[in-house]
């Protein structure tokens, strides 16, 4: 184990290498950050200024190594827009997601589970039909939409909720709901179609036939088979949360890296940019070791003979 | 490429029903360990049939398929009523025939036909999904496949790159385009096939490293057949259905990504028109007038819906270990699914 | 590179504990009468002083932190005074200002004509690269003199009439603000100082109690920012704030939105010197084609006004018998004919560029003007783009590879004199202009050298000349803002309100 994480870890410095230095390329690809930063009546000179202040008038490759050079000594240069220190500002941004993201995927994977058993014990009955129903609609709902028509619901007519904000626990219930409809919506079909077949095999069949009651022969036998299909889907969703909930920190006020990440590529503030994707590579790296890890262990207990 | 997705009787499907036939009566062996069985039994017409057994299924492939006639007739029969404006008559309630069928579904913020303007936009939407899934799909699984039977440094690289891909902001990615570019139809549907690429090909690779060392394919390689013929005749046929299964699962998510876009103002712009810039531009009216947000939310929905359930019927239609519940009554599942995903990851 | 990445992992593990969590008691407290709550459309970037022309800073600090020597009043336009009692031209490049004597800064120290040099220096003549010095002075530099403790002296390059104007834009800092950097948390004079910035949610300010002039009604206030105009609205109508910025005519606010004039007037902008633009029928075709009444009256719920010049009317210069162009679209199809059979090739596609939520149903105004333009003969395709791309069509120099475009402008006179609009948007050298011609550039310059009445009929004769002559604009209309005010509040907005928000003109309603 320690050794393949440890190969796993320095074949992921590449990447995360690649990645950088393909988002300070293209970003630099998007026009220059001059004239969104200067007066509109700003002249030649003035413009010229701009560029050598900002080491914007180097060659590109001159700039790159400049760039890196600073990352080798934790210098990852400084917001155009704030002047602050680009690392400070992803940093302060990126738990604000985490958070969000964790508490979304923990909800929305108790949830599934949870209404994925409820649907797979009678396939097709009425249960089935309703939570299939709904699941697939809940996962193709415009998020941006939800959340408006959330906060027009539960904000305005009803009062029950803020509106938007990181004033208190209640301000976290919608954006989570709006968050979590597209994981609840995907895990719930993926628990209900692994919990079918699983319960289907003969030894569940045995384990019932044995007198096992239904709780038991979920929990113990059904439940530990569809956990590895349900952790892979639930990572690559989890993946598409860290990446940022643009959406959601956008409607609701959210200081999260999405809403910092949209913020600086069109507001062209490469250095911020930079570190933000810096810090979400550095996270979807991680969580893919750990799903890694968690799919190694599950698949040990399920099925020691399958490849480790 | 995309026709896989609209004909999903199509032909790739007989060489999966081939491989089928053995397990077909033997509902718990791992359909994987069976190699490929000759057997040129008319497939085709039987999964129609087994379409017909199941009425959600039934009805799902009868949306789609009418939004895909939408799709290519409906701008010819609406003519310009998707762009005819009329100030004066702005934002008409819906279900009134007091201004004609063309004015059934209400009228928008400029006074044009939310039914011309629908059915312009599914063709615009169409042809942004179907594409991006397309050529995702397409480059994803041969890649996959490719790697995850040479394994080795191959497979390591390539699965480095998808996580390059997938840890790239694509929101970068389509600012990018729409700056150096236009931002025309065809550059969304590049962002969008680009960015969903990893999904194929992990999954692929996971599928085919798992194959290459089945018996079957050991055989076909010591009797000296060739890599390619090797991926092409034993490999892609088991893995197919999988992939189809998570493409349109994609179409879904690919519709969503282009209204997310539209809502950043990054996506489609005006004067074209999807169903995703329509909610989006629909949704500060909410208020005033629903129907400009909540209709083509509904095409989205409904769309989707139907996309999932005949996805769901097709992973268990075309997975021989699980078929046979389709000749049960109303029975469902998808455990083919699950293994299939299961490796996506490493 | 293995050590930093790891560096930064811990040190996101470190404070991935802290921040989002960190919601103050005072978050929810807000609701009681002492705290004025402001929801803007987006965080300012920085509160430094010598940025507070760029509007999301100065919404916030200027008049509420900081304070300039003079101020222009938005209603009549008037220079008043503030941190100066008065001031005259002692010649013609020089001007004598005579300061308060009873200011302190927030830190204590006081205000003095030596902070007051110091702040005009750091702004206008340093190296920090101050917007408000693109913004007002360009690149002439300003000698400054502190006299004495209450006397400043200020010094042009070359006669400058309104510089008192320009120096409005200037606020003032003590003397212990770096000249080095920028200062993201300034101190000053004003009615509040800077509490706390909790950076991604909240500002807070206190009341300064060593205010010199009249205390604000409220203790304290508090700035959070949305950037979806519905939720904006939202927070007014839910009671979770009390003043709301940048409110669209649909966002759901109902009668708790105030309208005003905010100064600003949209027009296409046309390139004159690409065919078919560059025959004057063809842009007299386009300004007969705009149905300018309908739009006002449809899109912008009849609070706009149909407009016949780039600036409203309250800005030195405005032309009040200037009329707008009727409707006409016969006769611009005429025009269109005449300029066609004149071997004009009006079947040219003319880009109609518009940039993506720049203002309010900016994308429905798009396509109506596509539309009109087209019914009168002309081949509009529209292209929609964003802000940094926008500004590559709106300055020089120009996109040139895609041929004649009429680009949708929005233009804001802050500074509530004609100049800033003219020397832009009509000389032929301008930033923002295509074109002009020689006689048009002598009569603006002329017009920037005079005077009070003279002033004024200078730059009205400027924008007639320009709907005869030059043609280098279809005006639109000039726009209304509407802000969220909740009921408990009682402020009336007016044509600055957007650009500099005066926590001190609001009080509690009774």
């Amino acid at each position: 184990m320690l050794v393949y994480l440890r190969q796993r870890i320095i074949s992921s410095l590449l990447p995360l290498v690649v990645v950088v230095v393909g988002v300070f390329a293209l970003a630099r690809l998007t026009g220059n950050p001059a004239s969104l930063y200067l007066p509109l009546n700003a002249t030649e000179q003035m413009r010229a200024d701009f560029m050598a202040r900002e080491g914007l008038d180097q060659p590109l490759l001159v700039q790159m190594a400049d760039y890196f050079g600073g990352v080798l000594r934790l210098d990852f240069g400084e917001s155009l827009r704030t002047g602050e220190p680009a690392a400070a500002m992803a940093l302060r941004a990126f738990p604000a997601t985490l958070q969000l993201a964790a508490t979304t995927m923990v909800i929305a994977i108790v949830a599934a589970v949870l209404v994925g058993c409820w649907a797979a014990l009678k396939p097709n009955g009425v249960a089935d039909r309703i939570s299939s129903f709904v699941s697939m609609a809940a996962a193709s709902i415009p998020d941006f939409w939800l959340a408006i028509v959330g906060i027009w619901i539960f904000a305005i007519t009803l009062g029950w909720l803020p509106t938007s904000g990181v004033s208190g626990p209640e301000a976290w219930i919608l954006p989570i709901a709006t968050l979590m409809l597209r994981p609840f919506g995907v895990l719930v079909q993926i628990v209900r179609g692994a919990m079918v077949s699983a319960l289907s095999e003969p030894y569940i069949k045995l384990a019932r036939s044995k007198g096992a009651s239904d709780a038991r022969v979920v929990t113990h036998h059904a439940l530990r088979n569809a956990a590895a299909p349900a952790l892979t889907v639930a990572g690559d969703l989890a993946v598409g949360l860290v990446n940022g909930a643009v959406v959601v920190e956008t409607i609701f006020g959210w200081p999260g890296i999405g809403k910092l990440m949209i913020d600086s590529i069109l507001q062209r503030d490469f250095a911020v940019l930079q570190a933000a994707v810096l810090i979400t590579a550095i996270a979807i790296f991680i969580l893919n070791i750990l799903i890694d890890i968690g799919y190694a262990l599950l698949d040990a207990r399920v099925r020691p003979t399958v490849k480790a | 490429m995309a026709t896989p997705l609209l004909q999903p009787e199509g032909h790739q499907h007989s060489e999966i029903d081939r491989s089928g036939t053995a397990a077909t009566h033997t509902p718990d062996a791992r359909p994987l360990e069976a190699p490929p069985v000759q057997d040129l039994g008319d497939k085709k017409l039987s999964l129609f049939r087994l379409l017909l057994r199941d009425k959600f299924a039934t009805l799902a492939a009868l949306v789609l398929m009418f939004v895909g006639l939408v799709a290519v007739f409906g701008p010819m029969l609406v003519g310009d009523l998707a762009t005819r404006q009329d100030l004066l008559a702005a934002n008409k309630p819906p279900f009134s025939l007091d201004d004609g069928w063309g004015y059934v579904l209400g009228s928008d913020s400029l006074g044009r036909s939310m039914l011309g303007r629908l059915v312009v936009a599914t063709r615009t939407t169409i042809s942004v999904a179907l594409p991006a899934v397309g050529i995702a799909l397409v480059i994803g699984s041969l890649w996959g496949v490719w790697a995850g039977y040479h394994r080795g440094l191959r497979e390591t690289i390539s699965m480095r790159i998808a996580d390059v891909i997938m840890s790239f902001p694509s929101l970068l990615l389509a600012v990018v385009v729409l700056y150096v570019f236009n931002p025309s139809l065809g550059n969304i549907v590049l962002i969008l096939a680009i960015t969903r690429i990893p999904i194929y090909l992990r999954t692929a690779r996971a599928e085919s490293a798992e194959l290459q060392s089945r018996t079957f394919v050991d055989a076909a390689r010591t009797f000296g057949s060739k890599p390619t013929a090797i991926i092409g005749r034993h490999v892609i046929p088991i893995v197919l259905p999988t992939l189809l299964t998570l493409a349109t699962l994609e179409f879904c998510y690919v519709m969503l990504a282009e209204s997310s876009l539209s809502f950043l103002g990054i996506g489609i712009q005006s004067p074209d028109v999807s169903w995703g810039l329509m909610v989006s531009q629909g949704r500060q009216y909410l208020q005033t007038a629903w129907w400009l947000s909540i209709l083509p939310g509904l095409a989205i929905v409904v769309t989707t819906i139907a996309a999932n359930i005949l996805a769901a019927w097709l992973r268990i239609a075309t997975d021989p270990a699980q078929r046979w519940r389709l000749s049960l009554p109303r029975k469902r599942g998808g455990r083919r699914f699950g293994t299939a995903l299961k490796g996506a990851t490493k | 590179m293995i050590f930093s990445t790891l560096a930064v992992g811990g040190t996101l593990v470190l404070s991935s504990c802290s921040v989002a969590n960190s919601e103050q008691v005072e978050g929810d407290a807000g609701a009681a009468s002492d705290t004025i709550r402001v929801v803007l459309s987006q965080e300012p970037p920085t509160l430094e002083a010598c940025e507070a022309n760029l509007t999301s800073t100065g919404v916030v600090v200027r008049s509420n932190v900081t304070q300039p020597l003079v101020e222009r009043n938005p209603t009549t336009g008037d220079i008043e005074p503030l941190l100066a009692t008065e001031w005259e031209a002692t010649s013609d490049t020089e001007w004598t200002f005579k300061l308060r004597d009873d200011v302190t800064f927030h830190d204590g120290t006081p205000f003095d004509a030596e902070a007051a040099a110091f702040t005009i220096d750091r702004a206008v003549n340093s190296d920090l690269g101050c917007n408000v010095e693109g913004y007002v002075f360009g690149d002439d530099d300003l000698v400054v003199e502190a006299v004495d403790e209450t006397t400043l002296k200020v010094t042009t390059a070359s006669p400058d009439p309104i510089l008192p104007l320009r120096l409005s834009f200037v606020e003032i800092v003590p003397t212990s603000t770096s000249s080095e950097e920028k200062v993201r948390e300034p101190i000053g004079t004003g009615p509040y100082a800077i509490e706390q910035w909790d950076a991604g949610q909240r500002i807070t300010l206190a009341a300064y109690e060593g205010f010199w002039g009249d205390a604000p009604a409220y203790p304290k206030a508090e700035y959070q920012w949305r950037s979806e105009g519905t939720v904006r609205a939202a927070m007014i109508t839910s009671g979770e704030a009390d003043i709301a910025m940048g409110i669209g005519p649909d966002d759901g606010i109902g009668e708790l939105g105030v309208s005003y004039p905010n100064n600003e007037t949209i027009a296409l902008r046309l390139t004159g010197e690409i065919a078919p633009l560059d025959d004057a029928r063809v842009r007299e075709a386009i300004n007969y084609a705009v149905d300018k009444e309908t739009i006002v009256s449809s899109l912008y719920g009849g609070t706009d006004k149909v407009a016949a010049q780039l600036i409203p009317e309250g800005v030195v210069g405005h032309n009040p018998d200037l009329e707008p162009w009727p409707f006409d679209l016969d006769r611009a199809k005429e025009l269109v004919a005449e300029a066609k059979a004149d071997g004009v090739p009006v079947d040219t596609k003319i880009t109609l560029v518009t940039r993506s939520a720049q203002f309010p149903k900016v994308t429905e105004l798009s396509q109506v003007l596509q539309e009109q333009l087209s019914q009168a003969g002309l081949n509009v395709e529209l292209k929609t783009v964003e802000t940094s791309q926008h500004l590559q069509y709106q300055l020089r120099p120009f996109v040139t590879n895609e041929g004649p475009i009429a680009l949708l402008v929005q233009h804001g006179n802050q500074a509530g004199d004609a100049a800033f609009t003219v020397e832009q948007y009509m000389t032929s050298t301008g930033a923002q202009s295509t074109f002009g011609t020689p006689e048009f550039d002598a009569m603006i310059e002329e017009a920037g050298l005079t005077e009070g009445e003279d002033r004024q009929s200078a730059y009205e004769e400027v924008f007639a000349y320009q709907n005869e002559n030059v043609v280098q604009f279809a005006m639109i209309a000039h726009q209304t803002g509407i802000i969220g005010k909740a009921a408990g509040v009682d402020y009336e907005p007016n044509s600055s309100s957007g650009d500099e928000l005066r926590l001190s003109e609001m009080t509690p309603a009774n």
